[in-house]
């Protein structure tokens, strides 16, 4: 019976696709899983006041995805960022958390019960001015879910403590804007800026910041960054205008373990594996996802990919399902496809 | 293949079932979505050109523009970020904000600093240091793709000049003497205002040596580092030496180390207190551990304070720690003497203002104690005791931390603890490496400023040179030289010899005869001159040299000014070229000189050639004292400055009775400045007088368009490097040998040479002198060499020409041939011709305002001046060291009459020819004062001419 059911899949069938209305930028992988199978978010990227958050259910028994028209709402400005809470975080109902950030960091209780998405808080950072600088990116530590770290356009990095909807912290990161942030443990975090730099900081030593990188021309922006949770040694990062994936060993500041630079156009996502600490992947202008495995010494020719898909459009944003590490989501134009690995 | 494929598949789901890594294969991806990566071909391009941003570019770096697309009415204003304040305290004060209380500009990353000349960005990224000047960023400069140091000067009147000296300096070294950034001087790029702040632009470094000895634990460096270091150091000092500048603040601190790049190179910085040579006005100076003796005794010093500044440098390198760590003035000048076995010398001690402090006098019979001795003579003065200066000063001394138990020099480096597990044989290498540091560091620190070693006798130095050691290093003779100069001087003084000759020689009649040339003023000098020749008493006046010498340095001083402030007062040094030209067209003979340069580089015959035509009066065949003219004009050509001195004197010599009472004035004077002067400070001075002499003789011909891009000007600023430029290409042979028969005619007379046989042999020698392309310390061997080799042709030769009337009309003959046979020759002849009356006419100009100085001088006497230290780069050390290190100015009220005296330094350019003649006449009688001053206070011949160095007080 086993025997059969591999045979009966056609190539075509291992890759889920999702037809939007409109473009796809942000995304995220839900870790609880519904009646109707795991919940995926999809954030619009539509350069209008009015965008859109959608939730999916994605079943992968039956490799179908739909969407849950209940669960759409609208949401100001495209996100920059969405993301579920994470399995830490004990909630007495059985609602889904969902994150995202834009304009302000906002937080959304997802009931699929009672069919109904509440907006439960708009967290604003700014001290001045009735307007937040708007938020790059954000991360939830999974370690100690109450702890949320956001990025800003002002050069800062702000934590929150989601319990009580206040800042518990605001650090001045970086000297440009700061693009990207990652949770490495329960008090550290890393953060990429337009400054060109990888800081990591300790929230138990607010006063420095130790950089383990710089682009090789200061002021080169850094988009995106992300700490391999297998291995909290490796962090990678990405260069704008750039086709290299930078590789790094946080206990080797400055030099590069390692640069992949197999894409043909600038990439604009990466996520690690998260069943595997050697394999990332990477997704770019050039229609192409690439899954990489880190050797022990890298070659004088570089290092190749294991593994291509090339999608129909550029990738913009690339998830790897932590809850089920054998698919990858990637966006591209109006779709999201789940890969399956 | 599809059983393989079937097993995976089940594997996978089986793995994803469970939700975990399979136990016994690590994880891989399957190849069903995804397929195998096969290698691109290389027609493929690296990075495709984007038609329109990624989303992620644009919801990163691009956020806000895309924010407001979405919505117009989207703000954000980057001002409102928070700020990296780099600047401590940040809370704007001062300057409408822009300062804090300390008077800094307050600095934050990012900031945009703007120089309009150059349009250069500075984008602030980092502090560097902070100290009483100002700040040091690190900047971004998106121009050139750099980094720079910027230091950012605080936002008062006091500092803003006195970093200007520091640019005017700086850019001098940089530019003239050092183009090619050989000698280890840091490199100035650029100087701007911003907010009102001065800012100056330099070359970016890394760590200072303190900070290199502090990661070291505070562990000596190796000996072969030392002396890597000391090399490029005596190089950077060589260079200051040269220039007459004295760095003032030498110490590991401002010493850094370049980039990553070439990590043993090393420059020196900060220039921030330097002052000419000419212009020691402060007396405070120097970070106390690496003061000299004479700063810390109140006595005139000269650059070599910065040679004692370097002893203390090299033992703390190869210590790891300050060799004199003094708590206070007294708590150092104790442990010189304690570690050095020795004392200031009498000379020094008996002129000093501060000996009292530390010394009494005890006179010669009785040697108490443990003073010391110096030159084999008991000393008169022995140094105070703790008890002994408490007693004086109502206070106890501050005494500082004992690193070296009382232990002297030798001591201290012998037991030096050796490397561990370092082989025998090594030791040994070590050991008698360590016998060559310790003579080195003794010559360096030696308490006799005039003894004390310059940069071109240390780097001959074992240590530096890497030759065995075997006895106390004899460093080359530098002051011989010096002293043979100065006797030519002597021998050329027209007043002195008409004086003595008035009363001894039958040549009164000579004396009556002067007065009927003095509308020609330069074929009276030939006259002289002859007299002068005749006189025998002329020799041997020593201190007749001293005198002149002075007296030159003063005019010295003045065009040095100009010169050294050329980046800043460019207006100023103009007024005074185009004063010196105008006073020059008002002789006829000086105009016509001064037309033919334009046609300097074009062929000129004998015919046509006034330069010829002063030769052709002169008689051949008659008697030797009528060629003497000839040789001694030659000479003078060279050295321009040697007119100078003489002006008062021979208007004395008219007859007037004032004339007579300038002449007791003279007497003296010689005495005073004899008792007083020091060999070193002669030296010095007199070296400084040649250069700065022909320093203006050149600069004159840079501004007509002749030498101007030349690199190897350099060498014209001091008399070693004066012979090696007349060295340089055949078109300055001749000038060269008739340096050396300038030389030898005294010579000649003195020493009887050996033989005649070098005779033939001099023209080929000064035509095959090798023409080196910048200061080397390797080259000095050679040099000296070809030195020594000219002199003996030179001693030959002259001696040929005292023996036999022939031999003198050959020679004489031969110096004509060169001068037809070559249309280059014209060059340098009509140059020495023209050189004379140039100097005479600009010492007329400059010697009355520079006598004024003196009185002035004396009136800041009671008011003590003080330059605030500067601890670049190495903040930290400031928790280690007592606050009286970084003690600070006080207020100075004789600005104003500087800014008067300033204005006397440039008189009405209209003066005419009989103007010319009272200016000598008037400075003679203003000499009689500052003179008498000087006997009873012995004020160091410095005018106080520098606004720039001005000190407020100031807040830390």
């Amino acid at each position: 019976m086993d025997n059969s059911a591999p045979d009966s899949l056609s190539r075509s069938e291992t890759a889920v696709t999702y037809d939007s209305p409109y473009p796809l930028y942000a995304m995220a992988f839900s870790s609880l899983r519904s009646s109707s199978g795991h919940r995926i978010a999809v954030g619009s990227f539509l350069e209008d006041y009015n965008n859109r958050i959608d939730i999916l259910s994605f079943d992968s028994d039956s490799m179908t995805v739909k969407p849950l028209p209940n669960l759409s709402f609208e949401h100001p400005y495209p996100p920059t960022k969405l993301m579920f809470s994470p399995p830490s975080l004990r909630r007495p109902s059985s609602g889904d958390l969902l994150a995202s950030s834009g304009d302000f960091l906002r937080l959304w209780e997802i009931n699929e019960d009672s069919s109904t998405v509440e907006p439960i808080s708009v967290l604003n950072n700014s001290k001045t001015s009735e307007f937040c600088a708007p938020l790059t990116s954000f991360d939830w530590n999974d370690v100690e879910p109450k702890r949320l770290g956001t990025c800003s356009i002002d050069t800062t990095c702000t934590i929150w403590d989601i319990e009580k909807s206040v800042v518990e912290t605001q650090l001045i990161a970086h000297d440009k804007e700061v693009h990207d942030i990652a949770w490495g443990e329960a008090r550290v975090f890393a953060s990429v800026s337009a400054d060109g730099s990888v800081r990591i900081f300790d929230l138990r030593d607010k006063e420095h910041s130790t950089i383990i990188y710089e682009s090789p021309q200061p002021d080169t922006p850094l988009l995106r960054l992300a700490w391999n949770k297998q291995d909290l040694r490796y962090m990678a990062t990405i260069l704008m205008d750039s086709n290299k994936v930078v590789i790094l060993d946080i206990r080797s500041p400055t030099m590069p373990v390692a640069e992949l630079e197999r894409h043909q156009a600038s990439v604009n996502a990466i996520a690690w594996a998260p069943q595997s600490c050697k394999h990332i992947c990477s997704g770019g202008d050039d229609t192409q996802a690439l899954i990489w495995e880190l050797p022990t010494v890298a070659g004088p020719n570089g290092i190749d990919p294991m593994s291509v898909y090339s999608a129909g459009s550029e990738i913009n944003q690339l998830q790897w399902s932590s809850s089920q590490p054998d698919w990858i989501g990637i966006a591209f134009a109006n779709k999201m496809q789940l890969l399956r690995v | 293949m599809d059983d393989i494929d079937s097993s995976d598949g089940a594997a996978a789901a089986r793995a994803g079932e469970i939700g975990s890594i399979g136990v016994s294969t690590p994880w891989k991806p399957i190849q069903l979505v995804f397929k195998r990566y096969l290698p691109q071909n290389g027609s493929a391009s690296k990075v495709h050109v984007a038609v329109k941003k990624p989303v992620v570019v644009r919801l990163t770096r691009d956020l806000v523009e895309t924010y407001k697309i979405c919505d117009p009415q989207f703000k954000y204003r980057g001002e409102l970020n928070p700020k990296r304040y780099l600047t401590t305290p940040s809370v704007g004060v001062n300057n409408d904000g822009f300062d804090n209380v300390n008077y800094d500009l307050i600095l934050a990353v990012n900031d945009d600093f703007c120089s309009s000349d150059s349009r250069q960005r500075y984008i602030v990224k980092d502090l560097l240091g902070h100290g009483t000047f100002g700040q040091v960023a690190k900047c971004w400069v998106p121009e050139t793709n750099s980094f720079v140091a910027v230091k950012v000067i605080k936002n008062q009147l006091a500092y803003y000049q006195q970093a200007l000296v520091e640019v005017s300096i700086l850019t001098t070294l940089n530019k003239k003497y050092d183009p090619e950034d050989k000698n280890h001087i840091v490199r100035i790029y650029d100087y701007f205002l911003h907010q009102s702040h001065l800012c100056i632009c330099f070359e970016l470094l890394d760590m200072n040596l303190y900070e290199l000895i502090k990661i070291n634990q505070f562990r000596g460096l190796s000996l072969s580092i030392v002396k890597l270091f000391s090399k490029q150091i005596l190089l950077g000092l060589a260079l200051l030496k040269d220039a007459g500048i004295i760095h003032c603040d030498l110490k590991p601190e401002n010493i850094l180390l370049c980039a990553s790049v070439k990590p043993t190179e090393i420059k020196i910085i900060d220039f921030g207190s330097a002052c000419m040579e000419d212009k020691t006005v402060y007396s405070y100076i120097q970070s106390r551990y690496y003061r000299s003796p004479e700063v810390l005794l109140g006595y005139q010093y000269t650059t070599a304070i910065d040679m004692w500044s370097f002893g203390c440098i090299v033992a703390e390198l190869f210590l790891g720690l300050p060799l004199f760590p003094g708590g206070s003035e007294f708590d150092i000048l104790r442990r010189m003497i304690e570690i050095l076995g020795k004392q200031p010398p009498d000379y020094v001690l008996k002129e000093a203002k501060n000996t009292n402090k530390f010394f009494k006098c005890v006179g010669s019979v009785h040697n108490l104690g443990n003073g010391g001795t110096y030159g084999g003579l008991k000393s008169a003065y022995m140094a105070l005791t703790g008890e002994e200066f408490e007693a004086r000063e109502k206070k106890k001394p501050e005494i500082g931390k004992e690193y070296f138990n009382h232990k002297n020099l030798e001591e201290i480096v012998k037991s030096y603890p050796y490397k561990i597990n370092l082989p025998e044989d090594d030791v040994v290498k070590e050991t008698q490496i360590r016998l060559a540091l310790i003579d080195f560091l003794k010559g360096l620190m030696e308490f006799d400023p005039a003894k004390r070693w310059s940069p071109f006798q240390a780097a001959k130095h074992p240590f530096i040179t890497g030759e065995p050691f075997t006895c106390p290093y004899n460093p080359p003779p530098e002051t011989p030289r010096v002293h043979v100069t100065q006797n030519i001087k002597v021998d050329h003084h027209p007043g002195e010899g008409h004086w003595f000759a008035a009363g001894l020689s039958p040549h009164v009649s000579g004396r009556t005869r002067i007065p009927m040339h003095n509308s020609p003023h330069f074929q009276m000098m030939p006259y002289s001159h002859a007299n002068s020749y005749g006189s025998i008493g002329s020799y041997g006046s020593y201190n007749d040299g001293t005198i002149q010498d002075n007296s030159y340095g003063s005019y010295g001083g003045t065009g040095n000014m100009f010169a050294y402030y050329s980046p800043v007062n460019h207006p100023g040094l103009y007024m005074q070229n185009q004063g010196g030209v105008s006073m020059l067209g008002t002789s006829p003979d000086a105009r016509r000189r001064v037309m033919q340069y334009p046609h300097g580089n074009g062929p000129n015959g004998l015919g046509t050639s006034p330069s010829a035509g002063n030769f052709a009066p002169l008689p051949l065949g008659t008697s030797p004292s009528q060629f003497t003219p000839n040789t001694n004009n030659q000479f003078l050509a060279g050295s321009p400055g040697h007119h100078g001195p003489t002006s008062p004197v021979r208007n004395s010599c008219h007859g007037s009775p004032l004339g007579k009472m300038a002449a007791f004035s003279q007497i003296n004077r010689r005495m005073s400045a004899g008792y007083s002067g020091g060999s070193q400070s002669q030296d010095s001075s007199l070296s400084q007088a040649q250069g700065h002499g022909m320093d203006n003789f050149y600069q004159n011909e840079g501004y007509s368009g002749q030498f101007s891009g030349s690199p190897s000007r350099r060498q014209l600023d001091s008399g070693v490097k004066n012979r090696k430029q007349t060295q340089g290409g055949t078109t300055l042979s001749t000038g060269y040998s008739t340096h050396n028969n300038a030389n030898s005619s005294l010579r000649s007379n003195m020493y009887n040479p050996s033989s005649t046989a070098h005779h033939l042999e001099n023209p080929d020698t000064a035509l095959s002198v090798p023409d080196p392309g910048d200061w080397d310390p390797n080259y000095s061997d050679d040099l000296l060499l070809e030195e020594d080799s000219a002199d003996e042709s030179s001693l030959a030769n002259a001696f040929s020409r005292g023996m036999q009337l022939g031999s003198t009309d050959a020679s004489s003959y031969s110096r004509r041939f060169n001068s037809n046979a070559s249309t280059s020759s014209s060059n340098p002849t009509t140059q020495r011709r023209y050189a004379p009356n140039q100097a005479f006419s600009q010492v007329e100009t400059g010697s009355p305002p520079s006598n004024d100085p003196h009185a002035r001088f004396g009136q800041h006497i009671p008011g003590s001046q003080y330059i605030p230290h500067v601890s670049q780069n190495s903040p930290s050390r400031l928790g280690q060291q007592p606050p009286q290190r970084y003690n600070h100015g006080r207020p100075n009220a004789g600005r104003t009459m500087d800014r008067n005296h300033m204005n006397a330094q440039l008189p009405p350019s209209n003066t005419n020819s009989g103007g010319q003649q009272r200016s000598p006449r008037s400075s003679s009688y203003t000499n009689g004062v500052p003179w008498g001053r000087r006997t009873n206070n012995h004020v160091p011949n410095v005018p106080s001419t520098s606004h720039g160095r001005v000190d407020y007080g100031s807040i830390a």
